[in-house]
């Protein structure tokens, strides 16, 4: 632990079902967690009951794994290391898009990421984002092309090895320098997680280089791309065909696939004798016991005596993924808050285990201990100690003040172990570990630092978010404060998940899709609460946009009548929302800088663009607010306040109280009293609210819904059901093509997450349990007809919602936000 | 009738006789309540005048004023201030919304902390512009007063500073949630006056006043408990004022008898004789 070198934190991420966890058993199983002959079928990192049920990892799980690395082969690591011990910190995530925050949380804590893609599949939308957060993170990407075990050809590993590549080049950072993945580099792993066997092309060059006598490193370019060995001429070549014109096989068919295909050939058809000469061959010594196996088990056990999928893969992380030294000195930019000079950034970018401790709490395990939780964390720099007195800094922490700040001491500090924790004393920078103690002083995640002056690591960006919610009540009125301890320990269990209570006193509980809410209403049913619950329908967000310029200057006047506030909104093209809530344009930014994209990109008045007072709402919302009147006095004394009345205006919009969206709103004019004692908040905040609802109801108002991206992969035949379903359910088709070398299709559209409900059982009636969907929130689209209107569609949305938050049933009036001159 | 009667600012018993009159010949009765207060609780107001008197919260004044004027054009109905109607700029609305009403309004008047702070010697016409005070809060700090305080240092003129109160405000939670909770009453004493003053001065470096300048706080003017006391800034920061309502002015150049009266409530006589602008002529 204390090699800082030697250690590799990396994420095991993948689509669904392309087999991480059968996988990550073969690891277990190498450091002897689990027996061999259990691997793959064990699941040892899937912990919970309806995990192993349902065949899917739902929680993100850690585990530590030393490895030795032979002797001859460190000097293939091209970073410093000190001895070939390696400690493995390795963390498997879910694969269900619904569970991508968890995916997102591994993978602030880790250096690099092995990238499972199925070999028939390919690369899926899953794949992708979760590479594409995977480089957002800086994190260093290797690939592993699963199930190998099923036909599978040169051409379809090269498209695969081709589609991941163009996906890392989409998302590519300079920071993180050459991600590119190649076979004969060694940064692909070919393998079958099922059967426990995998391979690179180093383990293959090494075993040609003695009997060719290349060097290993120009072995493994050989057995890769068009490169041909002629046996007749004992030669190599470039050129499919041979100089006598007969056709030459590729090196990479015959030398690596060959031999594999030889064996299963061999002994799934119980070819003894030529089973047997092929072991000799490739010098696979059995043992007795193991002799007397045959077929399927046999194969097993020779595949993983010849080709170990641990050792390929343990291989390939020590090797190609970087240490913390390494990834932490380019990730530091992309972690840190403060000023990239300080102690901690600079203690960071060192992984310094004597700098100040920073530490980033990324999620919160559950306990044995009912309602507590480990929090689940990397330490950045500095060392963490049972004991030791820390700041605990959460996600609204600003520097030098008190609020969301907490000194407490760490209890005990614990490496997490799949399913069972270890003590340990303490644990230097670049390791992943676990806190017993603060668990009650975090919400989700957050900051731990013993430096006075540390700003906070980056809050976590999730790709997905809770746009799915329902209402939960318990069934016997005695047991509500269960429900509401049950409530809070839920939020603290999942990244993703929101609960609150409504105004009208439901208790909502939100998550990123049906899947996600079912396990998080069980969880909450069963454990967190422990009581029986009622469940509502689930429902979607709405957000509240608008159209077109504000018809006229609105005006507002304080209560006291001594204030005017002049507004007008504008809608703010999609582009730009869509890079807010993406964080490529953000609050934090300097305000020169951004003005200047927002000038060139789009084409702002570069001195307006200057004078964005803030983002709203929760101050990073895609709603900005512009002050664009000319010498006004007294401006800064009511900018706080008017930040404040916009914040609560965008965040309980005056539709439906859902969040608003992509409207600018300007500030034409303002006339103040003379004498501050009248123009204070008390005058001003609902002053500055009611203008922006008047400026908003004057701009042509509408509803936006949230729209899934659907992929369905199906045979040719389920189509029809699937158009079918689709066009019931006001789904629009995006694409359809069929994977190259398969017979399987693969459909996309986009589907209103009010209609997923029920979708995807809808699906499997209609295709015979041929299709699988997968929807991941993917934008929000505006409704058509005006909200305004009595009777239309988008109105008698806003009177539900507004009847099931238990606010007046009414659409809402510009007389009372707008007064008259 | 629509009478607005001041209450000068003593107890129960600074109401004019017009003023009681009018009052008594009311059918309701309302107590402004959050620009003042009162020294008395408002039971003494109703033994004297013999009528229930109802409380007028900001709430009510600025978002209700319907039901304060409802029939008002047939009964008469008082609006009662503390000090004198017109004293702050608050009320204009008042009148405004009644004449649109077409209801008569009479104004009674009485005194007011902005003719009543003659009781510490200097003398009234030599004022300038009135400014506020208000709390200071973490990202808040409004200081547009420093530049009257100039304009007023500039041609030598005293400056009164009203003191910010704070009656049944709500915190922003509460606003934005609707909920009808309010934070206790706040009022601003002379000590936290002067600290804000020198703070802003510390920012501004203008030089428009510093410790040394002569100011005068007084507490509960009219009331007989009154207090005043005379000092540079550095001494008035941690001088007793006791109950509120505190003022405060800062003197500019002092005609010689401004001067003596000045005098006699100095903390110190020497630092202040030091300190202080009296004319030569």
């Amino acid at each position: 632990m204390d090699k800082r070198t030697n250690i590799r934190n990396m994420s095991v991420i993948a689509h669904v079902d392309h087999g991480k966890s059968t996988l990550s058993d073969s690891l277990v199983a190498k450091a002897g967690i689990i027996a061999g002959a259990r691997a793959g079928d064990a699941r040892y990192m899937d912990t919970r009951q309806d995990e192993i049920d349902r065949g899917i990892t739902i929680k993100s799980t850690a585990i530590s794994l030393h490895f030795s690395m032979p002797a001859e082969d460190m000097g293939e690591i091209k970073q410093k290391t000190d001895g070939n011990d390696f400690l493995i910190n390795l963390i498997d995530s879910p694969g269900h898009v619904d569970f991508s925050s968890e995916v997102t949380a591994a993978l602030r804590v880790t250096d690099g990421a092995l990238v499972v893609v199925d070999t028939i599949d390919g690369v899926c939308v899953q794949t992708e984002t979760v590479l594409r957060q995977a480089l957002g993170e800086r994190i260093k990407p290797v690939i592993v092309i699963n199930k190998v075990d099923k036909e599978a050809l040169y051409t379809t590993f090269r498209n695969t090895i081709e589609n991941v590549n163009v996906v890392i080049a989409t998302y590519h950072i300079d920071a993180l320098g050459d991600t590119q993945v190649a076979p004969e580099k060694g940064t692909v792993c070919f393998g079958s997680g099922l059967h426990g066997w995998a391979f690179t092309l180093r383990q293959f060059a090494a075993l040609y280089s003695k009997k060719f006598g290349v060097p290993k490193e120009k072995m493994m370019t050989k057995l890769w791309g068009d490169n041909y060995f002629n046996p007749a001429t004992k030669k190599w070549t470039t050129k499919a065909q041979a100089d006598d014109g007969k056709m030459l096989e590729r090196a990479f068919n015959m030398f690596v696939l060959d031999p594999i295909y030889k064996l299963f050939d061999s002994i799934m058809n119980f070819k003894k004798e030529q089973t047997a000469v092929l072991l000799e061959k490739l010098n696979i010594v059995l043992k007795s016991d193991e002799r007397e196996q045959e077929g399927k088990v046999l194969l097993k056990t020779v595949m993983r005596t010849f080709l170990p999928a641990a050792d390929a893969l343990l291989e390939m992380m020590c090797i190609h993924l970087p240490s913390p030294v390494t990834a932490q000195r380019y990730r530091m930019e992309g972690l840190y808050e403060g000023p990239h000079d300080d102690e901690c950034a600079v203690a960071i970018r060192d992984c310094d285990p004597e700098g100040p401790l920073m530490l980033y709490v990324s999620k919160m395990v559950p306990t044995s201990d009912k309602g507590r939780f480990y929090a689940f964390g990397r330490v950045f720099a500095g060392t963490v100690r049972a004991g030791q007195k820390v700041r605990i800094q959460g996600p609204n922490y600003i520097p030098g003040k008190k609020d969301d700040l907490f000194v407490k001491n760490i209890q005990r500090t614990v490496l997490m172990m799949g399913r069972t924790v270890e003590a340990i004393e303490d644990c230097p920078c670049g390791n992943i570990v676990g806190l017993v103690g603060i668990d009650q002083f975090l919400l989700k995640s957050g900051t731990l630092t013993t430096s006075e002056t540390a700003h906070n690591l980056k809050v976590m960006k999730f790709s997905v978010s809770p746009v799915v919610q329902i209402a939960v009540e318990v069934k016997n009125a005695n047991d509500l404060p269960k429900l509401v301890e049950g409530l809070k320990r839920l939020s603290k269990s999942d990244p993703c998940v929101l609960c609150y209570t409504s105004d009208s006193g439901e208790h909502i509980v939100a998550g990123a899709g049906e899947l996600h809410l079912e396990i998080c209403l069980k969880d909450l049913e069963e454990d967190h609460a422990g009581v029986p619950l009622r469940k509502g329908d689930p429902v979607v967000q709405f957000r509240e946009t608008v159209q077109a310029e504000s018809s006229i200057v609105c005006l507002s006047k304080s209560p006291n009548k001594h204030n005017r506030i002049f507004m007008k909104a504008h809608p703010m093209v999609e582009e730009l929302s869509s890079d807010i809530e993406a964080g490529k344009i953000s609050p934090k930014d300097d305000f020169k800088i951004r003005a200047r994209i927002l000038a060139d990109e789009y084409e702002w008045d570069v001195t307006d663009a200057r004078k964005i007072w803030c983002f709203g709402p929760e101050t990073t919302g895609a709603n900005l607010l512009v002050d664009i009147t000319k010498g006004v006095q007294f401006m800064n004394e009511i900018k706080d306040s008017c930040v404040s009345g916009f914040q609560w205006a965008t965040k309980e919009g005056c539709l439906a109280d859902e969040n608003m969206r992509s409207i600018r709103f300007n500030i034409m004019d303002v006339v103040l009293h003379a004498d501050a004692i009248h123009r204070g908040g008390g005058q001003l905040i609902p002053t500055a609210r009611r203008v922006v609802f008047a400026s908003f109801l004057t701009a042509s108002p509408a509803l936006q819904e949230p729209v899934y991206l659907v992929e369905i992969q199906c045979p040719e035949t389920a189509i029809g059901g699937i158009f079918t379903v689709l066009n019931r359910r006001r789904g629009v088709l995006i694409g359809q093509e069929q994977k190259a070398g398969t017979p399987l299709f693969n459909v996309r559209a986009y589907l209103p997450v009010m209609e997923s409900f029920g979708f995807t059982g809808d699906l499997r009636a209609a295709t015979g349990g041929q299709a699988f969907p997968q929807c991941v929130f993917d934008h929000w689209q505006v409704m058509p007809t005006n909200p305004l209107e009595k009777g239309s569609k988008t109105n008698e949305i806003i009177l539900n919602v507004r009847k099931r938050k238990g606010l007046k049933i009414e659409t809402p009036l510009l007389e009372d936000f707008y007064d008259k001159l | 009738m629509l009478y607005i009667v001041g209450l000068g600012l003593g107890d129960e018993k600074d109401i004019t006789v017009k003023g009681l009159e009018a009052v008594k010949s009311c059918n309701r009765i309302y107590l402004e309540h959050y620009t003042a207060i009162l020294t008395v609780p408002k039971e003494r107001l109703e033994a004297l005048y013999g009528k229930p008197v109802l409380l007028a919260d900001r709430e009510m004044v600025e978002s209700d004023l319907n039901s304060i004027l409802e029939g008002a054009d047939k009964v008469n109905v008082a609006f009662l201030v503390v000090g004198d109607p017109y004293g702050a700029t608050t009320h204009t609305d008042l009148v405004l919304r009644a004449k649109e009403l077409n209801i008569p309004v009479t104004s009674i008047h009485n005194a007011s902390i902005m003719n009543a702070v003659g009781c510490c010697g200097l003398q009234l016409y030599n004022y300038g512009q009135t400014i506020s005070i208000v709390f200071f809060l973490d990202n808040w700090r409004p200081d547009s007063f420093y530049d009257k305080i100039k304009q007023n240092r500039n041609i030598k003129l005293h400056t009164l500073c009203l003191l910010d109160i704070k009656v049944k405000e709500q915190s922003i939670e509460n606003m934005a949630r609707g909920r009808k909770i309010y934070e206790p009453p706040r009022y601003m004493t002379v000590n936290q006056a002067v600290e804000q003053l020198l703070e802003v001065e510390d920012n501004r470096k203008e030089n428009v006043y510093n410790r040394n300048t002569i100011a005068v706080g007084m507490s509960r003017v009219g009331a007989p408990d009154q207090r005043i006391i005379a000092g540079t800034l550095e001494e008035l920061l941690d001088a007793d004022f006791g109950e509120p309502l505190h003022s405060l002015v800062l003197a500019g150049e002092m005609h010689f008898l401004e001067a003596d009266s000045l005098r006699q409530y100095a903390i110190n006589v020497d630092t202040f004789n030091k300190y202080a602008q009296v004319s030569d002529h």
